[in-house]
């Protein structure tokens, strides 16, 4: 098997049993990059120098045969986790020079496993977006049709593990941006159980809805790389105290028996045909392991879209009121007779259209007049979209939907702000509950284009739904973009 | 929503637009509202005991003087001066 497709078991017996050397590991993802990149843009910061540092280090570690699970394995971290020393942009003008005084809290732990760290990856600016193509500096393609768009906002990460440029990576999930893109990419991405991760140096986007996770060629690769990130942190005043099993302990056990949930609203109307028959497709061969299929309603879906960018909107609104051009991020060059003045342009100038469009609608919805009607419905609506997810898993273990209602589209589809809020429409849901989900994909459509699956699990219950996705990897043939 | 209503808002965002940006921004922020106004067709009531009552508080931490990041790391990334930031002069 070649380097580029090995899953990470292998890469771990390869490295121990000194088949392959961390160096020679990250030399040949470091040779893919400098191949491939140039034209997937899929890296804003590519670390080579650091890369063969820390392979060097996690060597004499695994030569002392004190290797960890992720010791000398090379990692893509999306631009938006703060690593110490290395630039990170959030793909933003206005941090386009800035470098972390310190580490992210998943950093220190994947650091501690002393992990090989290929870049930084490319994403819509602060995560706001579904396509990569609002990010200020590396507008990435998909590896299966570079006319189309890798899906966002990790779609950095994405298309580099599509492309075999990273075998894993880490994304963050505010709405679907690991999901989605995973799904546009053709690899697997979980979103876990919000508090899960510590969000400590994340740059903040919309805090009670952003979480981080991982993206890999499979669901057991998915569930290695979140083994290490996940625990308490005190510095994340919104982490849980949860105990962290191994999520991958439960890959292999059978389907017999486990209630799939199929939200009726979901394969409606706006869902593409092709779409909807790979997913539905799916669940019949989950009905052929043994699991049972129910169908059930989620009348809340309907305001799902509107409610979530309310809600996210109005906390980035108030996340990003942080970015004054004062004490890091861009600062204007022009002459400033006042300090508002010198806020207010640096501002202007720092950020982009989209980020400027969600700080104005965010401000809008919690400004007097206006509170009621917009901010606190979402907040009732929030609680009523939680009281549905725990009627259906009062009857199931795990709910199956399709990830996005399309596959990947060309950038000109962009264009239209409502319509690239409306495709968000079958993963928001999750980040309004907090609940962990695992994209897969299913199918390909007629142009070849991949198809991702959602399987969502109840708070805390990643192991279940690793176990159902790996189950249907089993019996899947991926088709990888060749490359 | 109008330019006014837009350029109240980019005040209190502290941002600033130029008259061609504003109205294209107007003309967004009109289709956007319109989908957010979906949030007013159903009569839900947010409940504020629920949420606070499921929020997870860790145990809180021990009052006490820690060594905190060195001024030099805090500034790194800012115009400084004196490990201080520097700002336009604000008192005559």
């Amino acid at each position: 098997m070649e380097l580029k497709d090995m899953k990470l078991r292998d890469m771990r017996k390869a490295l121990d049993s000194k088949e392959i050397s961390a160096k020679e590991l990250a030399e040949s993802y470091l040779d893919r990059i400098k191949k491939y990149d140039g034209e997937i843009k899929s890296y804003i910061t590519v670390t080579e120098e650091l890369a063969y540092e820390q392979a060097e280090k996690a060597q004499e570690i695994i030569d002392k045969g004190e290797a960890k699970a992720l010791t000398g394995i090379p990692v893509a971290i999306k631009d938006n986790i703060c690593t110490q020393g290395v630039r990170t942009t959030c793909a933003s003008r206005i941090l386009e020079n800035f470098i972390p005084p310190y580490d992210a809290t998943v950093m220190e732990k994947l650091n501690s496993q002393n992990i090989v760290m290929l870049g930084k990856t490319s994403m819509d600016e602060f995560a706001m977006g579904g396509s990569t193509q609002t990010s200020a500096f590396a507008k990435t393609v998909n590896p299966y049709n570079k006319g189309c768009v890798p899906g966002g906002s990790s779609g950095g990460s994405a298309a580099a593990v599509s492309a075999r440029l990273a075998p894993v990576a880490l994304g963050t999930d505010t709405g679907g941006s690991i999901r989605q893109p995973a799904s546009f990419c053709g690899i697997t991405g979980i979103k876990p159980t919000y508090s899960r991760v510590s969000r400590f140096g994340l740059v903040a986007f919309a805090s009670s809805l952003d979480q981080i996770g991982t993206m890999a060629l499979s669901a057991e690769d998915c569930g290695i790389l979140l083994n290490a990130i996940c625990g308490f942190d005190m510095h994340d005043g919104t982490s849980s105290r949860e105990a962290v099993p191994d999520f991958t302990a439960k890959i292999g056990e059978n389907m017999k028996g486990v209630k799939i949930a199929l939200p009726k609203e979901y394969f409606a109307e706006g869902i593409d045909d092709e779409v909807r028959q790979s997913v539905l497709a799916a669940a019949e061969q989950y009905r052929a392991m043994g699991a049972e299929l129910i169908e059930c309603s989620m009348p809340s879906l309907k305001y799902a879209v509107s409610c979530y960018y309310l809600l996210a909107c109005a906390e980035a609104a108030s996340n990003l009121s942080r970015y004054d051009g004062i004490k890091y991020g861009h600062r204007t060059e022009r002459q400033c007779d006042s300090y508002e003045e010198l806020i207010v342009r640096s501002r202007s100038e720092g950020f982009g259209d989209e980020v400027k469009r969600r700080i104005l609608l965010g401000n809008y919805c919690l400004s007097s007049g206006y509170y009621d009607a917009y901010y606190r419905k979402a907040l009732a609506l929030r609680q009523l979209v939680r009281k549905e997810y725990n009627d259906i898993f009062e009857k199931c273990d795990m709910i199956l939907t399709p990830t996005a209602p399309t596959v990947a589209y060309s950038p000109e589809k962009t264009a239209d702000p409502v319509s690239m809020y409306q495709a968000d429409i079958c993963t928001v849901t999750v980040n309004i509950a907090g609940l962990p989900a695992i994209s897969t994909t299913c199918g390909y459509d007629k142009n070849g284009m991949p198809i991702g699956m959602s399987l969502i699990g109840k708070k805390f219950a990643e192991q279940d739904i690793i176990k159902a996705a790996s189950a249907f990897e089993q019996g899947f043939t991926p088709v990888l973009p060749r490359m | 929503m109008d330019m006014e209503m837009v350029k109240y808002l980019a005040d209190l965002s502290k941002l600033e637009f130029s008259d061609e940006k504003l109205g294209e921004t107007a003309q967004q922020m009109t289709s956007i509202i319109e989908l957010m106004d979906t949030v007013k067709e159903i009569d839900v009531t947010y409940d504020a005991y629920k949420d606070n009552h499921d929020v997870f508080l860790p145990e809180l931490r021990t009052d006490s003087v820690i060594p905190s990041m060195e001024t030099a790391k805090i500034v790194s990334n800012a115009k400084s001066s004196d490990n201080c930031f520097v700002v336009p002069k604000v008192v005559e």
